[in-house]
């Protein structure tokens, strides 16, 4: 039996009327990177903030670390680091009286965690100046930071790397790659970034106008991309008639530039081009395609993804 | 509950609006008496002494704990909604109730300190300037201590009501705005309507609005004690269980 660390049953939150969170039935395994995807408005922050408490729910439940109800929840979310639509900083005060006042607000003892995590997220150098000059990298790192002040076992990010340049970007994916890795944190991410959420998750949660349309592992999603062959020959409609009737197989599509996209025989490639150069075409393009996360993502949803 | 409490007075040691309210009153509570001095001098009038200074602003120190009770709910409290910083105090596995007394408590604390710098700067500089004179006849020794008790009282009880407010409103602007009209406005309002009503004069006669102005009187009646005590302890709990179920049922954005 799988060990969860949230999981909610018909988590339900209306808005006038609207519901912003439509039945919502989610589960996190422990250790898990969990890609949150959805477009703007479609549930992800909303869903976040009521796991958090900042938001009630007006129907279903929400189990962290298999605890439920009121009192037990609250208790459970001294287990979770949060940084939800961006970091919430004190603009006034510097990188560590910032940590310093969330290590209070914790009842974290020992001022040691404070040097130790602005090394970790790389701020030990900032020194006396204050949040608000930071850069948006800058403050994301000290949002995450605070998140990450009393070792949470649980993260949840909506956002993290925007505003980040590329090497936060890459640093960022780094950092959460280790602290899943080394230190069994579970991290639920929301990002625009699909691209870049396809590099760390190993699971993920598609959400549309409410709902939780699919939870799938990044496996799954490996195994639902549809992979093809793409072919591009001299004479396409030769290649066509090989594919048919020296292989036996009609799961083939020919585009309007020609190429073939072959859905089948994705384990014998070899068998494929022998029958093609047999056949005496000129094979101009031969390479394994699929789709990627957002190409998924936007056919899951029927439509474009506006993420 | 310690460590809310810690983490609130961090923030209240930091927070700039805190200081430049506390400075901006002491500067102006140096200047006041100052000014009155030569005034008075250039005039050929008897100076004020300390304990006329004394006796005449502590009635008047009211506005005073108003103005610092909107500026901080609006600055301390308030702030901390724009800045987003709400939401990681409100998920930080703490009850609301708690979060809220801890805040209270601290915002109390503050509005107290400011309270207390018109009087004793003001009177500590006048006596300075002209001696601090003779309490008024009648007058027991302990009317300094029981008026700067009273002023304390009085500011927790302005305080509970101004978290209140911030909770409702949680924008700061709005806060300052609405608590400055609500504080100024409340006492003509209700003395206007207590002429028509008389249930309304009986209300605001028991009012800490009423009874604020009454702390530096000279004498004091044993009748008019009990009111004077209850009606600012009642005022604080009544604002600070608004505010708790305020704030318990409040989605933090």
């Amino acid at each position: 039996m799988h060990e969860y660390v949230l999981r909610t049953n018909q988590l339900t939150k209306d808005f006038k009327g609207q519901a912003a969170l439509n039945k919502v039935n989610m589960e996190i395994r422990k250790g898990a990177i969990y890609g949150f995807i959805g477009q703007n408005g479609a549930g992800k922050s909303t869903l976040i903030r009521t796991v958090t408490g900042l938001a009630f729910p007006t129907g279903g439940t929400i189990e962290l670390f298999g605890e439920s109800g009121e009192q037990a929840l609250t208790e459970a979310r001294k287990r979770i680091g949060s940084m939800i639509e961006g970091p919430a900083l004190f603009p006034h005060m510097t990188a560590a009286e910032n940590l310093e006042a969330n290590r209070l607000l914790r009842g974290i003892p020992g001022k040691e965690c404070v040097a130790r995590m602005l090394k970790q997220v790389g701020l030990e150098g900032t020194g006396r100046k204050k949040a608000r000059n930071f850069s948006l990298g800058m403050k994301q790192r000290l949002g995450l930071a605070i998140a990450l002040l009393g070792d949470p076992e649980f993260l949840l990010l909506d956002e993290p790397i925007n505003g980040l340049d590329p090497t936060g970007v890459v640093e960022m994916r780094e950092l959460l790659r280790r602290l899943n890795r080394e230190l069994g944190i579970t991290i639920l991410i929301s990002s625009h970034i699909l691209s870049e959420l396809h590099l760390v998750a190993s699971h993920y949660g598609i959400i549309h106008r409410g709902r939780l349309l699919e939870q799938l592992t990044a496996g799954e999603l490996l195994a639902k991309c549809q992979h093809y062959l793409l072919i591009k020959a001299d004479h396409p409609e030769r290649a066509a008639a090989v594919l048919q009737n020296k292989l036996g197989t009609a799961d083939f599509e020919v585009m309007q530039d020609g190429s073939i996209k072959l859905f089948s025989c994705m384990e014998e490639p070899g068998k494929v081009s022998a029958a093609l150069f047999s056949a005496g075409l000129v094979i101009e393009k031969f390479m394994p395609m699929g789709e990627d996360l957002e190409s998924y993502y936007t056919k899951r949803i029927g439509g474009h993804p506006h993420v | 509950m310690y460590n809310l409490i810690r983490a609130e007075l961090f923030k209240l040691r930091k927070n700039g609006a805190f200081w430049t309210l506390l400075s901006t009153l002491f500067l102006l509570s140096l200047a006041y008496p100052l000014l009155n001095y030569f005034d008075h001098k250039s005039n050929g009038e008897p100076q004020m002494t300390g304990a006329e200074f004394f006796i005449t602003f502590t009635a008047s120190n009211a506005h005073v704990i108003k103005f610092g009770v909107a500026i901080l709910a609006g600055f301390f409290i308030c702030t901390e909604y724009s800045s987003g910083v709400m939401k990681t105090i409100a998920s930080s596995g703490n009850t609301r109730w708690r979060l809220f007394t801890a805040k209270l408590i601290v915002f109390a604390a503050g509005a107290m300190a400011a309270s207390l710098v018109f009087p004793v700067v003001g009177t500590a500089e006048v006596t300075l300037l002209s001696g601090f004179g003779h309490l008024p006849e009648g007058s027991a020794a302990s009317l300094i201590p029981r008026a700067l008790g009273l002023t304390l009282l009085y500011s927790a009880a302005f305080a509970a009501m101004g978290a209140m407010f911030a909770v409702l409103l949680t924008d700061s602007d709005k806060t300052v705005s609405v608590l400055l009209v609500f504080f100024m406005l409340m006492d003509t309002l209700w003395i206007a309507l207590g002429t028509k009503i008389a249930i309304v004069a009986d209300l605001h006669d028991y009012s800490i609005f009423k009874l604020s102005v009454e702390i530096g009187k000279p004498v004091i009646d044993s009748g008019d004690w009990p009111a004077l005590v209850l009606v600012p302890l009642l005022t604080m709990a009544l604002s600070a269980v608004l505010g708790i179920l305020a704030f318990r049922r409040k989605e933090i954005k």
